[in-house]
């Protein structure tokens, strides 16, 4: 039989990260190129709408490192199965930012850590801490 | 929030929470509907029960199952043959339904007898299928029906047989999206575990929330064989009961319709440690990229590759021979529930058409996230709607083509507006490379019928063209097209009319030698 675990019911209360939109001060050209990223990932993902709040701040924060990892060239750990689901995503990220977004290729590593941050902290805005969803914080999946 | 009041709806002032238009700027934090909540009295809704969502979607398209209703008959004759969930042992899933035909006496006096004597007989009918399903409706569990203790009876008489027990009564949730959540923790409880399956790859998933709508299921399967992948279940079209006891051994799901089955993903991760992987069967770049994830995931991407290089050479012109004469043209997409999100940005981008309306009867708030994300500006998202706001929002809209259920289809093909049916489809498969051009060949014959165009004439009324006779299709799509493109030799789709039977007798599969030898 299947096995049963106790349900940690505590996810479901995970705390905000931001309360209003982290870019909103941002200049319009690093806007700009955030966005161009964000469309992408909006309009070709789904690993960012997992069903609940707390998964998706696991899957941004899995995705989205990697994804600034590979960017930047330094080696992926890759430790857990769950892991290599990150970093399958985090792959195919990487391939569609660099084959559209042709500034990426003119950055320094500091600048990429730096707008992939920004990106972060705009997809945790749109899907967790800034999102209409009620469901976010159910209990159960 | 740029909600959106319908006329119609204004005596039902609630309705006004579950409708956004998509405006300049707006995003998830300011456009969203509300969702999955129970429909609002004097709504006429178009959603199914919970014991439909269990039984109908996700518990029947199991193949080698007798599905047994315990209820009154009209539930079962509901949910029985209305979606082409296809099987390769004949249909036999398709072909036969059965009911305990609960009447009034048995209301008052009990019918634990009546599914005993039900099962044995269906059973005894059926000698060669071993499993079964048994789905609880309103009636019987108001009455308290022990189904469960009566499967255990069956199951110690007959030791050779397997009962699984849902409990997904129709009143069970908001909408059958209740029933989808009850059946894919009932099934991960009651059987996931209970048999260990052969492994036979080094690579091994399940394929979870796919139905095999018209061969949907059948198309990936070959994929996944050409890359070596062993399917160790199908959750659930074309499933074996059997095959899915063991979804606990695989190394991967691999999950399509996050709608009706995240749920068993999710539970699997989180008691298996296996892990979920979202992806996209519809669409040439979204499907390309999910077999290119999926071949990541085992070291194998290059086998991958091989298959997206052949598949697209072969179906990519026709299907930008499609996109060329569907450029602009208005959809409205209004399936259910993860088609909204599936199909939203792909037939945008590899068709050419623009999504006005997206609509969900029975998602949630996370599946308009991610097709109010995927549209455009100024499309109308609604959730749950009733038959009038469709009515409105098509004579406001005036789309070219609806892709829909066939219920809201067939009004709307009275309003002259063509539809697809987007649940079971016109002539699928629509999953993989070549299902995609034979979708967009239906749009196509959809949009040019020249059939549909007579039939929008009111003769006793319209001014019409007496002096004007046979049209084509191509006639009516071409007129405005360059002469290069008229000269295409591409004629659209060149695939036979039923792609399945060829795959059902393929045997010419790649062998890989194995790196794990053993089996596990």
């Amino acid at each position: 039989m299947a096995k049963k675990e106790k349900k940690d019911i505590a996810r479901a209360n995970y705390p905000k990260l931001y309360t209003s939109d982290p870019l909103a001060d941002l200049d319009a050209d690093t806007r700009e190129k955030v966005s161009e990223l964000e469309n992408y990932i909006m309009k070709n993902c789904l690993w960012q709408f997992n069903s609940r709040g707390w998964d998706r701040r696991k899957q941004n924060a899995g995705i989205l490192g990697m994804t600034a990892q590979l960017l930047i060239g330094e080696d992926v750990e890759i430790s857990t199965a769950i892991d290599k689901c990150y970093w399958v995503d985090a792959v195919l990220l990487a391939r569609n930012f660099t084959a559209r977004c042709a500034w990426l290729g003119g950055m320094g590593a500091e600048e990429l850590r730096t707008i992939m941050t920004k990106l972060h902290a705009r997809i945790d805005w749109l899907t967790i801490d800034g999102s209409l969803n009620e469901e976010l914080t159910v209990q159960n999946y | 929030m740029p909600y959106h009041e319908f006329e119609v709806s204004k005596v039902i002032p609630e309705r006004k929470l579950h409708a956004v238009v998509k405006g300049p700027g707006e995003d998830l934090t300011s456009c969203l509907p509300k969702g999955y909540l129970n429909t609002i009295p004097g709504s006429i809704s178009e959603r199914g029960c919970a014991y439909c969502g269990a039984k109908h979607v996700i518990g029947t398209p199991m193949k080698d199952v007798i599905h047994l209703s315990h209820g009154p008959v009209g539930c079962t004759y509901d949910t029985w043959q209305t979606k082409r969930y296809i099987s390769d042992n004949n249909n036999f899933q398709l072909k036969y339904t059965f009911a305990s035909d609960v009447k009034e006496k048995h209301i008052v006096f009990g019918a634990e007898k009546l599914l005993r004597q039900n099962i044995l007989e269906a059973f005894d009918a059926f000698p060669e299928i071993k499993r079964m399903t048994i789905y609880q409706t309103c009636a019987t569990a108001l009455i308290g029906d022990d189904m469960a203790a009566i499967a255990e009876e069956v199951m110690a008489e007959r030791p050779d047989v397997d009962i699984f027990v849902c409990n997904s009564p129709g009143f069970g949730g908001p909408s059958q999206s209740g029933g989808h959540h009850k059946i894919n923790i009932a099934w991960l409880n009651q059987k996931v575990g209970t048999l260990e399956p052969e492994i036979t790859s080094d690579y091994v998933i399940n394929y979870v929330g796919e139905y095999n709508i018209q061969g949907d299921q059948e198309v990936m399967l070959d994929y996944f064989k050409r890359m070596g992948i062993q399917v160790l279940s199908t959750f659930t079209g074309n499933g074996t009961y059997d095959s899915l006891r063991g979804m606990h051994r695989a190394h991967l799901n691999v999950l399509e319709c996050a709608r009706s089955a995240e749920y068993i993903c999710d539970e699997l991760r989180a008691r298996y440690g296996i892990p979920r992987l979202d992806i996209d069967g519809f669409g040439h770049k979204a499907l390309g990229d999910s077999l290119r994830k999926i071949g990541l995931f085992f070291g194998i991407e290059d086998r991958a590759e091989a298959i997206i290089a052949e598949e697209t050479a072969r179906w990519k012109p026709e299907l930008d021979w499609y996109k060329e004469r569907l450029q602009g043209k208005r959809v409205c997409l209004w399936p259910g529930g993860s088609k909204l999100w599936h199909w939203a940005h792909a037939i945008q981008e590899e068709m050419g058409v623009k999504v006005v309306s997206v609509y969900t009867k029975f998602g949630h708030q996370g599946d308009m996230e991610k097709g109010v994300s995927r549209c455009g500006e100024g499309a109308l998202a609604i959730d749950d709607p009733n038959e009038l706001e469709g009515q409105e929002a098509l004579r406001t809209l005036k789309p070219d083509v609806i892709f829909t259920g066939k219920r809201p289809g067939e009004v709307a093909k009275k309003m002259r507006v063509p539809y697809l049916n987007a649940h079971a489809y016109h002539n699928g498969p629509y999953k993989g490379f070549e299902g995609w051009v034979r979708f967009a060949r239906d749009i196509y014959n959809a949009v040019y019928s020249p059939m549909h165009r007579l039939s929008a004439i009111d003769i006793s009324k319209d001014d019409y063209e007496t002096g004007k006779g046979f049209v084509t299709r191509r006639m009516l799509s071409d007129a405005d097209l360059s002469e290069d493109a008229k000269a295409s030799p591409i004629t659209g789709y060149t695939g036979k009319f039923d792609p399945i039977p060829d795959l059902r007798k393929k045997t010419d599969y790649p062998v890989f030698a194995r790196r794990v030898a053993a089996a596990e």
